[in-house]
């Protein structure tokens, strides 16, 4: 196992630290992330907003490493996971295991990327089964509690194709939960959705927050940011530009460009 | 000159329906192996050109444990020799005559490197001849049936793999469990395709003696001296085989595309 001594400086209940994080495209032209550094403490609900192309997804994206940094570092749980190699208890260097890290980090996504040719259930029992070994009845009964839980156990055998959006993305959010990850990344998952069905799948998600879930959120869902979030961040062009609790982004942005953001999205 | 066609040369053909019907088991046969072989190596030959082997990889990490940013050894590292390796196969076959791959391996590879023994299959089909024919078909159909089952692979959606990975599956678990299986699915037209298409190609290796339709009509040529009637009993066999199987595809393909849009 790897060992902690690539530790980050900051407190013990911080989960995710991010230090200046950087992602280029075309050999810099693009900076989809600069100079981006932010920490996550358990069972926190941060709700990350900004323009489209600021660099939220690939923020996320980073976060459970399907995008490689350019530069700067992602510490989860102590461990430089954007370290290609690190070093072992006995002090030989050793290649980092990202699976490992990934199964620990749930992902939500836009557009559902259920699996079409599996059913609600075989979809969410792969990923336990196959990566942690679990028996395919204990997958099964705990996919079944958790559907139960969203109001779709009868749905277990239909395939995805079969489900509104929004049962797809409630589907989508148990089934990342089948892998008892740590944290959970929302990347705006009710903007595919037809207006009548985001309520069902926020509900799902202010629960897990309610559970201590440890969650960031990219949506432009901003009741929900209000009532749910912890903390807000603003993103604009690749970096932080403002962040603080809703009440103190919402009611009082200190950065034009958050207020001129929060104008168009709240009087739309 | 004779007329070009007379009807009474038939049925002095009819003595040689043996040779015809033995000719269409062996294109039959000849075919389905190909397809077999070649889906098979086109698999092996798709792994490798979307394969992440790069032996020298290890250039492409400094000092201080992290990717480099640029320079030659970032470059070099990127080398995959496996990957290299089925683009050269595919690109060779593509580009050289089926005739000439025939006859590299029938008169080189089976005609002085590996023996093959003297035996028949089915009491009439010449080993010798029908096993050199499915080799090289087969060699040459995989390099078209790698393209179409790497392009069925890049045509999932990139977001399949991601959420395949950000529930922890590896690469290999993603592309077998995933991707894959929508992948063949995909192109499952496109193969049975490919399998008409060799259905008429497989005739040129009546040239290295095996004894599929067109040798039938070969044999009936030398022995009557004519050729126009064998031809069109030719014409309407391979027909017969091909419009069929391209209509029953169009229809599953068809009804395929439907599923998908419901
Ligand atoms: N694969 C890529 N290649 C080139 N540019 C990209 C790629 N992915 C994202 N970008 C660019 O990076 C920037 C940030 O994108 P993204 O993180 O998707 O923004 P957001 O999610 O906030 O809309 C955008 O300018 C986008 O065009
Ligand atoms: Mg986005």
């Amino acid at each position: 196992m790897e060992t902690r001594d690539n530790l980050s400086s900051t407190g013990s209940d911080v989960i995710i630290s991010v230090k200046n994080l950087k992602k280029y495209y075309n050999k810099g032209e693009i900076k989809a992330l600069d100079d981006v550094s932010l920490d996550i403490r358990k069972g926190e609900v941060l709700v990350v907003i900004g323009p489209s192309g600021s660099g939220k997804s690939t923020l996320l994206r980073s976060l459970n490493l399907t995008e490689v940094p350019t530069d700067g570092s992602i510490f989860f749980d102590g461990v430089d996971i954007t370290a290609k190699k690190i070093r072992n208890e006995k002090g030989r260097m050793v290649k980092l295991n990202l699976d490992l890290h990934r199964q620990r980090m749930g992902m939500v996504f836009q557009h559902f990327n259920l699996f079409p040719h599996k059913t609600i259930i075989e979809n969410m029992t792969l990923a336990p089964v196959k990566v942690k070994h679990v028996p395919k009845a204990e997958a099964e009964k705990k996919a079944m509690d958790l559907l139960q839980r969203v109001g779709l156990k009868d749905r277990a055998k239909a395939y995805p194709i079969q489900l509104s959006g929004g049962q797809k993305q409630r589907v989508a959010i148990v089934r990342a939960l089948c892998m008892n990850p740590e944290v959970m990344l929302f990347d705006e998952p009710t903007s595919a959705l037809d207006p009548e069905m985001v309520g069902e799948v926020l509900a799902v998600m202010k629960n897990l927050a309610k559970e201590g879930m440890t969650m960031v959120v990219v949506t432009h869902e901003m009741g929900f940011a209000k009532e749910v979030a912890d903390r807000v961040i603003f993103m604009a062009e690749g970096a932080i530009v403002e962040q603080g609790t809703p009440d103190e982004i919402f009611s009082n942005p200190k950065d034009e460009r958050t207020q001129g953001f929060l104008k168009s999205v709240l009087n739309v | 000159m004779d007329g070009f066609i007379k009807l009474s040369n038939f049925p002095r053909i009819l003595p040689y329906a043996e040779l015809f019907k033995q000719g269409i088991i062996v294109t039959i046969l000849l075919s389905l192996l190909t397809v077999v072989i070649g889906f098979l190596l086109g698999n092996v030959l798709a792994m490798m050109r979307l394969s992440d082997f790069r032996p020298l990889r290890f250039l492409s990490i400094g000092r201080d444990g992290k990717l480099r940013k640029g320079g030659l050894l970032l470059t070099i590292s990127k080398f995959n020799p496996i990957s290299f390796l089925a683009t050269v196969y595919v690109e060779i076959i593509r580009s050289t005559p089926v005739i000439v791959q025939i006859f590299i391996i029938y008169y080189g590879v089976f005609g002085s490197l590996i023996d093959l023994p003297g035996i028949k299959l089915l009491g009439f089909i010449r080993f010798d001849r029908f096993f050199p024919g499915v080799v090289a078909l087969g060699m040459n159909s995989a390099a078209y049936l790698c393209e179409i089952i790497r392009s069925g692979i890049q045509s999932i959606d990139g977001g399949q793999s991601e959420a395949a990975r950000s529930l922890g599956l590896s690469s290999g678990q993603t592309l077998m469990y995933i991707v894959l299986p929508q992948a063949i699915r995909n192109i499952l037209p496109a193969i049975a395709n490919e399998f008409v298409v060799i259905i008429k190609e497989s005739a040129i290796t009546y040239t290295i003696g095996v004894q599929d339709i067109m040798s039938a009509v070969n044999a009936s040529k030398g022995a009557l001296f004519i050729i126009m009637e064998p031809l069109l009993v030719a014409t309407v066999l391979y027909f017969c085989l091909c419009f069929p199987t391209s209509k029953i595809i169009a229809y599953f393909e068809r009804r395929m595309s439907r599923g998908n849009k419901r």
